[in-house]
């Protein structure tokens, strides 16, 4: 059996997980649309009567909280792997027989899963645009750049999400560290506020940290707040996270295979 | 175990299961700070959208921060105790909870103590913490009266917040995963209770008042406090009773649980 072969049957065997409990995904996409709507709500209350303010209208950040919701929703979901839950309950021995390394194991399913979330973003959109929430890309260029920031946005937002994963090995419970990084992801990645209306030292900050790559950045180039040569530097530096986040994750691999304790009988 | 009171099977139950939490130190520590990482998050979205708007619809930072600050303080009350009814899909979906059933012990009981939510500790520092330094920031002025009331409204919507995740559980007797909707209904109290809830519509504020009780949790008891009930489409009597939502919405949560029991089919073996 190929490489390829077995990368996408892990990525099918993700995207199943997921499809399976239907009931859970009606109901997500139900509440999805809720919170685009509330999100939409809020936006538009804090901005009613008010001028452009730091240069962004009403109708922008509007729309960057229900794009920024959606994404969020298919992007970083609670719980992205069973890596953690198969490194606890033993499973993981079983994992290391196959062979397809366990790191392409896990990113094909972490795809598959997101794959099967996908549905529930595009809900959401379409909610947003029956609001008139929703604004187009400024042009064809920057339409084509967003998608290419998107799939940037997905391989860093996967490979953050492993990296946290991995703590299992050295520590069996890795709730604790998923939490903080739900926090930083939701917070940093500026799905809860646009990067815009961060006061200067937070928004420094986080323009140094990875998770921006993630959701502000396609989502500023669709809606043309990042232009031109700033938006092709911000693809550059997703680009940038991606080659760094991957070598780290080989590195903390390569010692996490030392570490590997089988439980269970 | 008829002999043992339910107050202290809980206590038994819940310290071991602490003691089974407390193995992995890492995680302690990241899980605590995660608590309080987490909701501090929330304040601080709400600190860089007022800094920048200055109002949500004619609420300032103060009143805005008293009200999120009562409702993590009520969160915490719900987490703290009755957290780990966040895992009853899973237990329901891998079958353990055949194992609840053979047991001589309330299933409700022991599904409450089946993990110390650690994370709740962070939340609890940071709602308590948060309540005692916004509560005396708000534009209220404090007497014994408002005190007390204050403390039954948080210790209310504690239990409003219990009642809500009691009837998730009964749910997943009966379909395969609740996950979603649990998602959804921390994520919008988390997210959204904190807000002046009249701002979504009264439709949807009606809502909020009934299928999804989460104004109970701290909007309706903080306006009271705040002096600013004019905002809200209910008659004052009403809003001041929002403590008594708590006892109300966890026994519907609980009788549907009740209810629910039987119809869980154990997935096999």
């Amino acid at each position: 059996m190929s490489t390829v072969r077995a990368f996408r049957g892990m990525t099918r065997a993700g995207t199943r997980s997921v499809l399976i409990y239907r009931g859970d995904l009606v109901t997500g996409a139900i509440t999805l649309v809720i919170q685009v709507v509330l999100a939409i709500a809020v936006w538009r209350t804090v901005y009613s009567g008010r001028a452009p303010v730091n240069g962004v209208d009403g109708q922008t950040a509007v729309s960057y909280a229900a794009i920024a919701a959606c994404l969020q929703a298919v992007l970083l979901p609670w719980q992205f792997s069973s890596l953690p839950e198969r490194i606890r309950n033993g499973q993981i021995a079983t994992d290391l027989t196959r062979p397809l390394g366990l790191m392409w194991q896990v990113l094909g399913q972490n795809l598959g899963v997101l794959f099967g979330r996908l549905p529930l973003g595009v809900v959401g959109l379409v909610a947003a645009g029956l609001l008139g929430a929703l604004t187009g890309p400024p042009g064809l260029g920057a339409a084509l750049l967003t998608a290419v920031a998107t799939v940037g946005g997905v391989a860093v937002a996967m490979l953050c999400n492993l990296i946290v994963s991995m703590v299992t090995f050295w520590t069996f419970e890795v709730s604790g560290p998923l939490i903080v990084y739900r926090f930083g992801s939701a917070f940093l990645s500026g799905s809860l506020i646009p990067l815009w209306f961060m006061p200067g030292w937070l928004r420094s900050s986080v323009e140094w940290l990875p998770f921006q790559a993630q959701v502000y950045t396609p989502v500023s180039i669709y809606l043309g707040q990042t232009r031109g040569g700033e938006a092709l530097a911000l693809v550059c530096v997703q680009l940038a996270w991606v080659v760094v986040l991957t070598l780290l994750l080989e590195l903390i691999w390569r010692r996490a295979r030392h570490k590997v304790v089988v439980q269970g009988g | 175990m008829a002999d043992v009171s339910w107050v202290r099977q809980y206590v038994i139950l819940q310290r071991a299961a602490l003691r089974a939490q407390l193995q992995y130190r890492v995680n302690f520590w990241t899980t605590l700070m995660g608590g309080v990482a987490y909701q501090g998050t929330q304040l601080l979205f709400l600190g860089v959208l007022l800094g920048k708007f200055g109002l949500i619809a004619g609420w300032g930072f103060r009143e805005v921060a008293f009200v999120f600050a009562m409702r993590l303080a009520s969160h915490a009350l719900y987490v703290v105790p009755f957290g780990s009814l966040r895992l009853t899909d899973l237990i329901v979906r891998d079958g353990e909870f055949d194992r609840v059933l053979l047991r001589p012990v309330n299933p409700f009981l022991q599904l409450i103590t089946r993990q110390f939510p650690l994370m709740s500790i962070g939340d609890a520092l940071l709602g308590f913490g948060a309540l005692i330094v916004f509560g005396w920031q708000a534009p209220v002025e404090w007497s014994v009266a408002k005190v007390g009331y204050l403390l039954l409204a948080v210790i209310g919507g504690g239990l409003v917040e219990t009642g809500i995740q009691t009837f998730f559980c009964g749910l997943s007797f009966v379909a395969a995963s609740t996950f979603s909707l649990r998602i959804f209904a921390d994520n919008s109290i988390t997210q959204f209770s904190g807000y002046p809830l009249t701002m979504f519509g009264r439709g949807v504020f009606y809502g909020f008042c009934s299928v999804f009780p989460m104004a109970f949790i701290a909007f309706l008891p903080a306006s009271l406090l705040l002096g600013r009930t004019e905002d809200i489409p209910l008659p004052v009597w009403l809003i001041a009773a929002a403590p008594v939502a708590g006892p109300v919405v966890l026994a519907l949560g609980y009788a549907f649980f009740i209810r629910m029991l039987p119809r869980y089919a154990s997935p096999g073996s």
